[in-house]
C-alpha cells in the first residue's frame, strides 16, 4: 500500500497550516525575542510598537488572561518573559498585524532595556553554581563500588555530545480563528493536539472543552513539535482572543532556529571495568544534562538517557546518575531517540576505549557482552526476548564483517593519503513513554451507510505514515479495500485526552485502539449475521475482499449489503475503543520497574573512508539489520530506518550547533547548520529486515520503528575513529561530537599543529585550534 | 521594511501553470511569496527562506530556480511552472508517479521541490548515471527519508522513459505493498 498522501504530496494539493485559504481578517503574528541570553528586564515599553502601521494588537505577559506558563512538567516556563530573560530570542511580546512584514516591521519599535548578565552555557558550570532542574536521577545494579576490586582492566573517560536541531522542514506554526462564545479553534503544526489544547486553555483561563485544536499534517516534528508546539499555538490563540480576529503565526528558519529548543547536549564521565577476558563487570557514568532554560520534557530525556545507558550490553554492577542542568540557552526537548542515543554513545565510547586497554578488537569485547534472555537492564526490566546475539550474528554473516575489516585493513596497509575506518554498532531500544500514563490511546470509527468508513485517532500524520498504517489496519480487520477507509485529521473534539505522537510508539497506541474499535463493530455485525442467515454457534464468519463468508465459503452478503442491513436493524456502525499498553510501569523513587512493552534491536556496520591531508570524509557503506517484528507496510518501515539513520549520521558529524559564550547561535540558518543531503548519505546503503521475528504486542506482530534507526548512525563516529588512529597510531582522541570535518583534521594534525603554533614565536592559534583545543593533548 | 504605498507597487505580468496573471506587487515582494499568497499556489514550500533548501523551486522559463531569492518583479514577461502545472490528477507526471511508488516522500513538505528540480534533469537524462542523479538532487534538502528512495525515484522515471512507458504499468515494479 502507498503512501495515503502520495498523491497529494506530489501534486503539491497537501495542505500545511498555512495553505487553506486565509480566513477574512486574518492577522499575522510577530515575535519580539530577548536581544541578550541572561539579564533583568528594566523596561519593556510597547506604545510605538502600536501605533506602527498595520499593527492592531501587540501582547505582553501583562495582557495574558490566564496563567503566563506553559511549562509541560515543572511550572518553570512562562509563555512570555517578564522580570528576568533566560534565553537569548525569548519572547518578550508578540505584534499582531494586517501582514506579516507589518508586523516583523513594528518589532523594531519595541523599546526594550535589559540589565545583561553572565550567560552559561555549559553544563558541567551550571551544575558547579547550582543550577540544576528537580533532583538527579540513579538507576543501579548489582555492587559497582565492590566490583572495581576484581576488574583486570579499568578506563575512564569523558564525553561531549553536542545537541542537533531538528530541521523540520516546515518551521513552527498555527493558526487560531475565534468562534461564537469563548470558544477558539486552532490548526497547529504540532505533534501533539492535546498538549496544545493543554497550553491554550491553560494561557487564556478557559476549561479545555472551548479549544479545539485540529491538525491535518506536519512538514516533519521529529520530537520539535511535541511539547514545543504549543507556545506558537497560544501566540495565535491570544492573539486571536485579544483582537477577535483570527491569527496565523508562522516562525521564519532564523527565528525558528533561535528560539525554540534542540536535541540535549550531554557531557559525561564514563569509568568501565572488565575482566582480562573482556567481559564487561563494572560501569559507572555521571551524566551532565544541558536542559536550556527551563525542564520541558528534560527530565524523561535524562531518565531515558540512563535506561539506555548499556545500550544492548549485560552489565552486572552499574551506577549510573544523571542530572538536569540549567543554562542559558532555549528549553531542550524532545527529539528522535528521546536521550537514549546520548546514553549509548557514552557505553559505546567507553568499550572503545575498553577494548584498546585490552588490546582487544573493539567489536570482540561488544560481540561478548551483548544481553540474552533474562539478562537485566538498569531499570530491572529482563530481556524476555533478547535479538541482540541473533541481529549481531545474522548482519555479521549477511554483510561480510570479516570481508569488511580485510578490506580496511589491506587499504590503510596500501595508502597514504588515505584511511579507512569501520564499525558495528548494535542496537537496543525500549517501546513505550517512560510515563506510563501516556501509553494510551482511542480511536474512532465510523461505517457509513455507503460502506465508506472514516477513522480518526490521536496518531499525528508527520511523514511518518501514520495514516497509511491505521488505514491499512482498518481495512484489514473489517475485510475492506483500504480506499474504502479515510483517515481523518487529529482533533481533539473527536479523540479526547490524546498522548503525543512520539515515543515511536504512534502505530502500536493508536493502532491497537482503531483495532478494537474495529473488532466492536464486526462482532455486531457478525452477531447480525448469525441471525440473518440463521448460522449456528460454530460456524465462523469473516469479511474478506468485500466479501462475507461463512466457514470459508462464499455468501450472497456483501460488505455493502451487511452494512445497509445493519443499518436498517438500527445496528450502531460507529465506535470508540481506548488502548493502553498492558503490563507497564516504573517507579521513579527505586528507579525500578517495566517500563518498557518491548525492545527493538538491530546492528549497523559501518565504512567510512578519511582523506587525510583534508579532513574529510566520505561513508562508504552502511548495512543495517534490523528488527522489526513482522513488517507492517515494508516500504514506509523502511523509509522510517532509512530517515532515522540519517539523522543520526548527521547528529554525529555535520550538525553543528555553535554557541557564542554570550549565548547566541552562531549556526542559525541553514547555510551554517548543515544536515545531511544527498551527497553525505553512503552510496551503498543497504537495510535488511530480521527474518521470522513476531511481536505479540504489535498490531498485526509489527515492531515500533520510528526511533531505535536512528542510533545505527553513532556507529560512523566510531568508524572515523578508527580511520583516524590508522593515521595517527593509539592515542585517546576526546570523545567529542559532531565529528566534523574540521575536527578530524584537527585530530590528525593537532599535535603537530600544536607543535608549529608552540614554537612559532608571538603566533597565536587561531579561532578554531582554540576550539579544538582538547584535541590537541590526549585526554 | 515594508511599505504599502500604492505609488510604489509594480505592475507584473506573467504567465503561471499556462494561465496568464496581471498584478501589481511592492518592489520587494519574494517571488515564492508572490505565488503562496497573491496567486493561492501553496505546492511551493518555503523551508529555509534563503537559497540552501530547495523546497521552493519552480521553474521560470523551463529552468529550475529558487524562487524565495527571486522577487516577483523579476518574473514580470516570464513563464512559470509550479508544481500545480505538473500532470493532472488523472495522468501524473513521470516523476510524480515514480515519487509515489517508490515512496520517495513522508511528510511531503520537500516534495514539490525535488520535482520542480528534476523535471529538467528527465527531459536531458534517458539512462544518468548514479554520479549524474546525485548531483541533479544535491541542491534540495529532505530531512525524513535519507534520499535512498528519492534516488531510486529519479532511477525508476528515468527508466520508464526509457522505456516508453510513462504511467508506471509495465517493468519498474516496487516492493512495497502490505506483507
Ligand atoms: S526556501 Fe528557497 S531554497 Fe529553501
Ligand atoms: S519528506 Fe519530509 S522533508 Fe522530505
Amino acid at each position: 500500500m502507498k503512501h495515503l498522501d502520495a498523491a497529494l504530496h506530489t501534486r503539491g494539493e497537501s495542505a500545511y497550516v498555512d495553505d487553506g485559504t486565509p480566513p477574512d481578517g486574518l492577522l499575522h503574528a510577530a515575535v519580539f525575542g530577548s536581544p541578550v541570553a541572561h539579564g533583568v528586564v528594566r523596561r519593556l515599553d510597547v506604545t510605538a510598537a502600536r501605533q506602527r502601521e498595520g499593527v492592531v494588537a501587540v501582547l505582553t505577559a501583562a495582557d495574558i488572561p490566564g496563567d503566563n506558563q506553559v511549562g509541560p512538567i515543572l511550572a518553570d516556563e512562562p509563555l512570555l518573559a517578564t522580570e528576568t530573560v533566560h534565553f537569548r530570542s525569548q519572547p518578550l511580546a508578540v505584534v499582531y498585524a494586517e501582514s506579516p512584514e507589518m508586523g516583523r516591521a513594528a518589532l523594531a519599535a519595541i523599546d526594550c532595556d535589559i540589565d545583561e548578565l553572565p550567560a552559561i552555557t555549559d553544563p558541567r558550570q551550571a551544575f558547579a553554581a547550582g543550577e540544576i532542574i528537580d533532583r538527579p536521577r540513579q538507576l543501579t545494579l548489582g555492587d559497582v563500588d565492590a566490583a572495581w576490586e576484581i576488574c583486570d582492566v579499568i578506563v575512564e573517560g569523558k564525553c561531549d555530545l553536542g545537541g542537533q536541531e531538528h530541521v523540520y522542514l516546515e518551521t513552527q506554526r498555527a493558526r487560531a480563528w475565534p468562534l461564537e462564545g469563548d470558544n477558539l479553534r486552532l490548526q497547529s503544526s504540532t505533534q501533539s493536539p492535546y498538549a496544545t489544547q493543554r497550553t491554550v486553555a491553560r494561557v487564556l483561563g478557559l476549561p479545555l472543552h472551548r479549544i479545539e485544536v485540529d491538525v491535518q499534517r506536519l512538514g516533519g516534528g521529529f520530537g520539535g513539535k511535541e511539547d514545543q508546539a504549543s507556545p506558537w499555538a497560544a501566540f495565535a490563540a491570544l492573539g486571536a482572543r485579544l483582537t477577535g480576529r483570527p491569527v496565523e503565526l508562522v516562525l521564519r528558519r532564523d527565528e525558528d532556529l533561535a528560539m525554540t529548543g534542540k536535541r540535549h547536549p550531554y557531557q559525561a564521565d564514563f569509568k568501565l571495568g572488565l575482566s582480562e577476558a573482556g567481559e564487561i563487570l563494572a560501569y559507572e557514568a555521571r551524566f551532565f544534562q544541558n536542559a536550556g532554560c527551563s525542564a520541558d520534557l528534560s527530565m524523561p530525556v535524562l531518565d531515558r538517557t540512563l535506561f539506555h545507558s548499556n545500550n544492548c550490553y549485560r552489565i552486572p554492577h552499574l551506577r549510573v546518575w544523571g542530572v538536569c542542568c540549567r543554562t542559558h540557552l532555549p528549553s531542550n526537548t524532545a527529539f528522535r531517540g528521546f536521550g537514549g542515543p546520548q546514553g549509548m554513545f557514552v557505553i559505546e565510547a567507553a568499550l572503545h576505549k575498553g577494548a584498546a586497554a585490552l588490546g582487544m578488537p573493539r567489536e570482540e569485547l561488544q560481540r561478548r557482552n551483548l544481553m540474552v534472555n533474562g539478562d537485566l537492564f538498569p531499570y530491572g526490566q529482563r530481556v524476555l526476548e533478547s535479538r541482540a546475539e541473533r541481529t549481531w550474528d545474522e548482519g555479521a554473516a549477511l554483510f561480510d564483517l570479516a570481508a569488511m575489516g580485510r578490506r580496511v585493513e589491506a587499504h590503510n596497509a596500501e595508502h597514504l593519503g588515505s584511511k579507512k575506518g569501520y564499525a558495528v554498532m548494535p542496537i537496543c531500544f525500549g517501546i513505550s513513554f517512560t510515563a506510563t500514563h501516556m501509553n494510551q490511546a482511542g480511536a474512532l470509527v465510523h461505517v457509513y451507510t455507503d460502506g465508506s468508513v472514516s477513522v480518526s485517532t490521536g496518531g499525528v500524520e508527520m511523514g511518518q505514515g501514520i495514516s497509511t498504517n491505521v488505514a491499512a489496519i482498518v481495512a484489514r480487520s473489517l475485510g475492506i479495500a483500504p480506499r474504502r477507509v479515510k483517515v481523518e485529521s487529529t482533533n481533539t473534539t473527536r479523540i479526547a485526552n490524546m498522548s503525543a505522537s512520539a515515543a515511536s510508539s504512534t502505530t502500536l497506541l493508536n493502532g491497537n485502539a482503531a483495532l478494537l474499535a474495529c473488532h466492536s463493530i464486526r462482532r455486531r455485525l457478525d452477531a447480525l449475521l448469525a441471525e440473518k442467515l440463521s448460522l449456528t454457534a460454530d460456524q465462523v464468519v469473516s469479511v474478506l475482499d468485500e466479501q462475507v463468508l461463512v466457514d470459508g465459503e462464499a455468501t450472497d452478503w456483501t460488505w455493502n449489503r451487511l452494512v445497509q442491513e445493519a443499518y436498517f436493524a438500527r445496528v450502531a456502525l460507529s465506535a470508540h475503543e481506548h488502548f493502553a499498553t498492558p503490563n507497564i510501569w516504573f517507579d521513579a523513587v527505586s528507579g525500578k520497574g517495566r517500563p518498557f512493552a518491548y525492545h527493538v534491536f538491530g546492528s549497523a556496520l559501518t565504512e567510512v573512508t578519511v582523506d587525510v591531508l583534508r579532513g574529510t570524509y566520505t561513508i562508504d557503506r552502511v548495512k543495517i539489520l534490523h528488527d522489526l517484528g513482522r513488517p507492517l507496510n515494508r516500504s514506509i518501515d523502511l523509509g522510517q530506518v532509512e530517515g532515522g539513520l540519517a539523522q543520526g549520521l548527521g547528529w554525529m558529524t555535520l550538525e553543528d550547533l555553535r554557541y557564542g559564550d554570550d549565548g547566541r547561535l552562531e549556526s542559525h540558518a541553514l547555510a551554517t547548520y548543515k544536515v545531511p543531503d544527498v551527497y553525505f548519505m553512503p552510496e551503498d546503503l543497504e537495510v535488511r529486515f530480521l527474518e521470522n521475528a513476531g511481536n505479540p504486542l504489535g498490531p498485526f506482530h509489527n515492531k515500533a520503528v520510528g526511533e531505535p534507526p536512528l542510533m545505527y548512525g553513532i556507529g560512523v563516529f566510531f568508524a572515523l575513529r578508527h580511520a583516524i588512529e590508522a593515521y595517527v597510531g593509539e592515542v585517546s582522541l576526546p570523545y567529542a561530537t559532531p565529528l566534523t570535518p574540521e575536527r578530524v583534521l584537527m585530530q590528525l594534525h593537532g599535535r603537530r599543529l600544536a607543535d608549529i603554533v608552540a614554537g612559532t614565536d608571538g603566533q597565536e592559534a587561531d579561532a578554531s585550534s582554540q576550539d579544538e583545543e582538547p584535541s590537541l593533548t590526549t585526554a | 521594511m515594508s511599505t504599502t504605498a500604492a505609488s510604489n507597487r509594480h505592475p507584473i505580468r506573467l504567465t503561471v501553470n499556462g494561465e496568464v496573471h496581471e498584478r501589481e506587487v511592492e518592489p520587494r515582494l519574494l517571488l515564492s511569496d508572490f505565488l503562496r499568497h497573491d496567486l493561492r499556489l501553496t505546492g511551493t514550500h518555503v523551508g529555509c527562506e534563503h537559497g540552501v533548501c530547495g523546497a521552493c523551486t519552480i521553474l521560470l522559463d523551463g529552468a529550475a530556480v529558487r524562487s524565495c531569492l527571486m522577487f516577483a518583479v523579476q518574473s514580470h514577461d516570464h513563464e512559470i511552472e509550479t508544481v500545480e502545472g505538473l500532470g493532472t490528477a488523472e495522468a501524473l507526471h513521470p516523476l510524480q508517479e515514480a515519487f509515489r511508488d517508490t515512496h520517495a516522500l513522508q511528510c511531503g513538505f520537500c516534495t514539490p521541490g525535488f520535482l520542480m528540480s528534476l523535471v529538467p534533469f528527465l527531459a536531458e537524462h534517458d539512462d544518468p548515471s548514479e554520479e549524474e542523479i546525485r548531483h541533479a538532487l544535491g541542491g534540495n534538502l529532505c530531512r525524513c527519508t535519507g534520499y535512498q528512495n528519492i534516488v531510486e525515484a529519479v532511477r525508476l522515471a528515468c527508466r520508464r522513459q526509457r522505456q516508453g512507458d510513462a504511467h508506471g504499468l509495465g517493468e519498474g515494479a516496487v516492493p512495497g505493498e502490505m506483507s
